[in-house]
C-alpha cells in the first residue's frame, strides 16, 4: 500500500533533516511507528499524505506517486483515499458531530455530499456507538465520543488508508483500547490500511508490525 | 458555495458574541451616514414646505432666525417683542392682511400660541372634534397635544409658569378645550392655540376679579378715592375663566400696547409683497422677512456642518473597519488550528478563503438588511422623528 | 266623451299640471337658492348698526342681531354658540369706543371686523363718570370709560353707515351700486334728524339739562346741551343717597328737564315733578324696539326734545 524509497526532507531553515531509506506497508497491514519526540513521525505522515513534499526520493501510495502529483492533485487525492486522525480530534466546535463527520464533503469539489454519504455517516455513528450525538455540538462529547467522531470522519470517505498520529494520546487508558478497538474494527470493515504513529509501547502488540524511528535517521543532523 | 456558506453560518451563529459586534459596527458605519441624510432631508423639507408656506413674517428687528423659528415652529427662544401697533400698520398699508401670534408660553410640555382665528384659515387647519375657541380661555390642541395627553373636548389644561420662583410673575390660567385639531402633519399639530387675549391673560395683562366697586370684603381694599378704587395684594384674582366670572374679566392699560412675538404678513400678491418688504427695509423697530429665504440660509449652515460631521463620520467608519479587520485577522490566529486541520484533511487554499468570505459575506448581508430595516424604520418615522426632536 | 276618454285626458292633464308646477318650483327653488347663497350674512353687535345694514344692503344682506330684546347690548354677554353665529359671518359690524365689552372676552375673526367709528376715533368721549379700579401700587393703572352711544350725534351715525355701506361693496361688489344709493338714501335721513335737533337746540344752548344715565355724551356734544348725569334706572326708585346726589347736582346745575332712556317708575316722575324736574324720553336704542324702528324712535325723540326748547314740532 505504501511505498517510500530514499526519501529525504527538510525544514527551510531548521536543523532537521529526515531520511528514510525504505518503508514498505503492505495493503491491509496495521502497522505502528513508535520513536521519541522531534524524530520526525508527523512529519513521515504528511510526506505520505501528500501535504508535504519530499526533497529526494518518492512516495507511493497505493498505485500512485504522490510526491511527484501536484499540489491539486495531492489534495484532491489525500481527501478521497488518505483518512487522517489526530490527536487532539481536531473537530470543530461550532459544527454538530454529524456535521463534523460530513465536513470532508463539505470543503472539497472531489467529494459529493448525498443522501448515501449521509446514511453512512449515520451507520458509522452507529457503529461508533454515537449517532444519538449526532445533533450535539462537538465540544460537548466527553474526548472518547469525540475522538470516535473523527475516527468517522476519516473513514466516511472510505479512503484506502488510514494515518493516525498519537490518536490515543489524549484518552485515558480505558479509552485508549476502546478507541483502538473501533479503529481497527472500522479499518478491517473498510479492508483499509492503518499507519498509526505513536509513543504507547502497551498498545503496540495489537498492531500487525511495529516500526522503529530509531531505524531512520530522522534527528537533528 | 452553499457548503461554504452552511459552514460559514454555523461559525457565525456559534460566535453569536463575535458576530453581533461586528453587524452592529457595520450597520452603525452604514446607518448613520445614511440617516443623518434622510433626517435632514426631512427637516430640510419640513421646514421648508412651512415656510413656503409663510410668505411674509413681520417681527421686532434682530435675529431673523429666532423669529422664524418661534414663529413658524414653536420654538422655545422667544424673539423680541412687537405690539399691537403692529398689525395696524400692516391693516394701513392696504397691501397684506396680518394675523398676530404671540408664542411665548407652554402648557404640559406644548407651546401656547396666541392668536386669531384667521390663523386656522390661512393654515387651512381642519377641526377633528368640537369647534373654534369661542371665549376667552377656551383653547384648541393640536393632533399631537391630544394623543400625548389623552385629550378632548371639555377637558382643561393650565398653562405653566415662566418660573418657578417668580411668584409675582405669570401664573397659571386654566383652559377649556373648545376644540382638537385634525392632523395636519406640521408643527401645529404639538401646539396649543388660544386666542390672542387668552395670551395676554396668561401673561397677566388681563384679569378677572370680584367687583370692588361692589365687593362687601373691605379688606381687599386698599384705600378708596372718588372715582377711583384700588385693591391691595389680597384681592383674589380668578385662574379660571368660566361663564360665570368670563363677564369679570377686563384688560388694563392701552390695547395697542399689548404684546405680540409676529405677524404673519398675508400680502394680496406678489407685487403688495415686494411693496411691503421695501417699505420696512430700512426701518429700525421692525423687521418684515421671507421665511424661505431665512430657512435657506439655516440649511446652508446645517450642510456645512454636516459637511464636516460626514467628514468624522469618514475617519470614524475608516478606524471602525480597520478594527474590523484586526478582528478578523485575530480571528484567523485564533483559529489557526482549525485551518490547517482542514487544510491536512485536503481543503485547498481557496476553498479556505471562501469559507472566511462567506463568513464575511453573511455579516455584511445581515448587517446590510439590519441597515435597511433601520432605514425604512426611520423613513417612516422621519417626519415624527423631526418634529419631535429637532423642530420642537 | 266616453268615461275612459274623460279620464285619460283628466290623466294626462294632471300629470301635466303637476310637471309644469314642479319644474316651476325646482327654477324657483333654485333662484332661491342662488340669492339665499348670494346673500352677505351680517351680525353685528347694536340695533342701530342692524338697522343702518339692513337699509344699506336690503335684500342683498341677511343682518342678525342676536341680543334678547330687553337687554342692554353694551353689557351682554352672548354664549359659546352665539359666539360661533358671529365667528361663521361674512361680515360682523362692531360700534367702536368701547361698546359691548363682550367683544374683548371672544374670538372673532379679524378679517370680518369692521369698526364702524374708526374714521372718528380720535374724537371718543372719555366718561370720566364711571368708578374705575386699580391694583396695588406698582400695579395697572386705572382705566377711564369710553363714551359709547356714538349714533346719538347723527352726523357720527352717518359716517359709521358709510363704513357699514363701504365693507358691504368690498364684499359684493357686484350689488355695489345698490348699497350706494341705499346708503345715500340712510345719510339723507341722519343727516336730517342731525339738522332738526341743531335746529331745536340751537336757540338756547346753555339750557342746563339732567340725563338719568351717562348715556348721551355724544348728543349733548354735537347738539351743545348743557348736560349732567345722575346714574339712574328707568325701572326703578332711586333711593336716599342717590336723591341727595341728585339734589347736589341740581343746586348747582338748575335744570328743569331731565332726559331718561325709558319712561321711568310713577314714583320717579312725580318725586321728580315735585323737584320741577320734567321728564324727556330719549331712547338711545341700543335694542330692537318693540314698535318701529331706528328711524321712528329717533324722530320720536327728537319730537320729545322740543318741548324743553320751546320750538314747536
Amino acid at each position: 500500500m505504501i511505498s517510500i524509497q530514499t526519501l529525504g526532507f527538510s525544514y527551510p531553515g531548521a536543523g532537521f533533516r529526515l531520511q528514510v531509506p525504505v518503508l514498505s506497508v503492505a495493503s491491509g497491514e496495521k502497522l505502528a511507528v513508535i520513536g521519541p519526540s522531534g524524530s520526525g513521525k508527523t512529519t513521515l505522515l504528511n510526506l505520505i499524505a501528500g501535504i508535504s513534499v519530499p526533497d529526494s526520493g518518492q512516495v507511493r501510495v497505493g498505485e500512485t506517486t504522490v510526491s511527484q502529483l501536484g499540489d491539486a492533485a495531492r489534495r484532491n487525492f489525500r481527501i478521497t483515499h488518505i483518512g487522517f486522525v489526530f490527536q487532539d480530534f481536531q473537530l470543530l466546535d461550532y459544527l454538530s458531530v454529524l456535521d463534523n463527520v460530513l465536513h470532508p464533503y463539505r470543503i472539497s469539489s472531489a467529494l459529493t455530499l448525498n443522501r448515501s454519504v449521509r446514511q453512512r455517516a449515520l451507520e458509522l455513528l452507529e457503529q461508533m456507538g454515537i449517532v444519538d450525538l449526532q445533533a450535539h455540538p462537538a465540544h460537548s462529547l466527553s474526548q472518547g465520543e469525540q475522538q470516535r467522531a473523527a475516527i468517522c470522519r476519516a473513514l466516511l470517505p472510505q479512503p484506502a488508508l488510514i494515518l493516525a498520529d498519537e490518536a490515543t494520546g489524549n484518552l485515558d487508558p480505558d479509552n485508549k483500547q476502546l478507541i483502538l478497538d473501533m479503529l481497527f474494527a472500522r479499518v478491517d470493515d473498510n479492508g483499509a490500511t492503518l499507519l498509526a504513529v505513536t509513543h504507547d509501547h502497551e498498545l503496540l502488540p495489537r498492531f500487525d508490525r511495529v516500526q522503529d524511528f530509531a531505524d531512520f535517521r530522522g534527528a537533528a543532523t | 458555495m452553499m457548503d461554504s456558506l452552511y459552514i460559514a453560518w454555523r461559525y457565525v451563529t456559534w460566535n453569536r458574541g463575535k458576530t453581533l459586534v461586528l453587524i452592529a459596527s457595520i450597520t452603525l458605519v452604514a446607518f448613520l451616514p445614511l440617516a443623518l441624510q434622510a433626517l435632514l432631508n426631512e427637516s430640510e423639507r419640513q421646514l421648508r414646505t412651512r415656510a413656503l408656506d409663510t410668505p411674509l413674517l413681520l417681527g421686532a428687528a434682530g435675529s431673523a432666525l429666532d423669529l422664524v423659528m418661534n414663529s413658524l415652529y414653536f420654538d422655545d427662544e422667544v424673539p423680541a417683542r412687537i405690539d399691537m401697533r403692529a398689525p395696524a400698520v400692516i391693516d394701513d398699508s392696504g397691501l397684506a392682511y396680518p394675523v398676530p401670534l404671540y408664542v411665548r408660553f407652554m402648557a404640559r410640555g406644548a407651546p401656547v400660541v396666541g392668536t386669531t382665528l384667521d390663523y386656522f384659515e390661512f393654515r387651512g387647519l381642519q377641526l377633528a372634534q368640537g369647534r373654534q375657541f369661542a371665549l376667552l380661555g377656551e383653547a384648541l390642541i393640536g393632533a399631537e397635544v391630544a394623543s400625548r395627553l389623552g385629550m378632548g373636548v371639555g377637558d382643561s389644561l393650565v398653562s405653566s409658569p415662566d418660573n418657578l420662583f417668580d411668584i409675582a410673575g405669570v401664573y397659571p390660567l386654566k383652559m377649556t378645550v373648545a376644540g382638537v385639531l385634525a392632523d395636519s402633519h406640521s408643527p401645529d399639530d404639538r401646539a396649543v392655540f388660544v386666542d390672542v387675549k387668552t395670551a395676554w391673560v396668561i401673561e397677566g395683562l388681563g384679569h378677572g376679579h370680584q367687583d370692588l366697586a361692589k365687593t362687601e370684603d373691605s379688606s381687599v381694599i386698599l384705600r378708596q378715592e372718588e372715582g377711583t378704587v384700588t385693591a391691595n395684594a389680597k384681592l383674589v384674582q380668578y385662574t379660571e375663566i368660566t361663564p360665570e366670572n368670563i363677564d369679570s374679566f377686563h384688560f388694563h392699560g392701552s390695547a395697542a400696547g399689548y404684546p405680540l412675538t409676529a405677524l404673519l404678513v398675508v400680502p394680496e400678491d406678489d407685487k403688495a409683497a415686494a411693496r411691503l418688504r421695501g417699505r420696512f427695509i430700512d426701518d429700525a423697530r421692525y423687521q418684515l422677512v421671507r421665511p424661505d429665504t431665512v430657512i435657506d440660509g439655516l440649511m446652508e449652515s446645517i450642510f456645512r456642518i454636516k459637511q464636516v460631521i460626514d467628514a468624522v463620520i469618514v475617519i470614524v467608519a475608516i478606524a471602525t473597519l480597520l478594527t474590523i479587520v484586526l478582528v478578523f485577522a485575530l480571528s484567523l490566529r485564533i483559529r489557526r488550528d482549525e485551518l490547517e486541520t482542514i487544510f491536512r484533511i485536503g481543503c485547498s487554499r481557496m476553498t479556505t478563503a471562501r469559507l472566511l468570505a462567506a463568513e464575511i459575506l453573511i455579516i455584511v448581508v445581515a448587517s446590510a438588511t439590519l441597515c435597511g430595516v433601520l432605514l425604512w424604520l426611520l423613513h417612516v418615522n422621519s417626519a415624527a422623528l423631526v418634529q419631535g426632536l429637532i423642530l420642537r | 266623451m266616453s268615461i275612459e276618454c274623460h279620464s285619460r285626458f283628466s290623466l294626462a292633464s294632471v300629470i301635466q299640471w303637476v310637471v309644469r308646477w314642479t319644474v316651476c318650483g325646482l327654477l324657483l327653488c333654485t333662484c332661491m337658492s342662488a340669492t339665499a347663497a348670494d346673500r352677505l350674512v351680517v351680525y353685528t353687535v347694536n340695533y342701530p348698526l342692524a338697522y343702518f345694514a339692513e337699509r344699506i344692503g336690503g335684500e342683498h344682506v341677511e343682518v342678525h342681531f342676536p341680543a334678547p330684546s330687553g337687554v342692554d347690548p353694551a353689557f351682554w354677554m352672548p354664549d359659546a354658540e352665539t359666539v360661533a353665529r358671529y365667528q361663521r359671518a361674512d361680515l360682523i359690524l362692531l360700534n367702536g369706543a368701547g361698546y359691548a365689552k363682550w367683544v374683548e372676552r371672544v374670538s372673532l375673526p379679524q378679517r370680518k371686523l369692521v369698526n364702524t367709528s374708526s374714521p372718528f376715533r380720535d374724537d371718543y368721549i372719555t366718561s370720566s363718570d364711571d368708578v374705575t379700579h386699580q391694583h396695588g401700587p406698582g400695579g395697572e393703572h386705572a382705566h377711564a370709560g369710553t363714551a359709547f352711544t356714538t349714533w346719538l350725534d347723527f352726523s357720527q351715525a352717518a359716517r359709521q353707515a358709510g363704513q357699514v355701506a363701504m365693507a358691504m361693496k368690498k364684499l359684493r361688489p357686484a350689488h355695489a351700486g345698490v348699497f350706494a344709493e341705499n346708503y345715500q338714501r340712510l345719510q339723507r335721513d341722519l343727516l336730517q334728524l342731525d339738522a332738526r335737533m341743531l335746529e331745536i337746540t340751537s336757540g338756547k344752548p346753555d339750557l342746563p339739562l339732567l340725563a338719568s344715565h351717562p348715556v348721551y355724551q355724544y348728543l349733548a356734544r354735537r347738539y351743545g346741551l348743557n348736560l349732567r348725569a345722575v346714574t339712574w334706572e328707568p325701572g326703578s326708585y332711586p333711593d336716599a343717597s342717590a336723591w341727595q346726589v341728585f339734589k347736589s347736582l341740581q343746586a348747582v346745575h338748575p335744570a328743569h328737564w331731565m332726559l331718561w332712556e325709558d319712561a321711568p317708575v310713577d314714583k320717579t316722575r312725580e318725586s321728580l315733578l315735585g323737584s320741577a324736574v320734567n321728564i324727556v324720553v330719549f331712547k338711545p336704542c341700543m335694542n330692537r324696539p318693540a314698535q318701529g324702528d331706528f328711524m321712528t324712535v329717533m324722530q320720536a325723540n327728537i319730537k320729545a326734545m322740543a318741548e324743553p326748547f320751546n320750538v314747536p314740532h
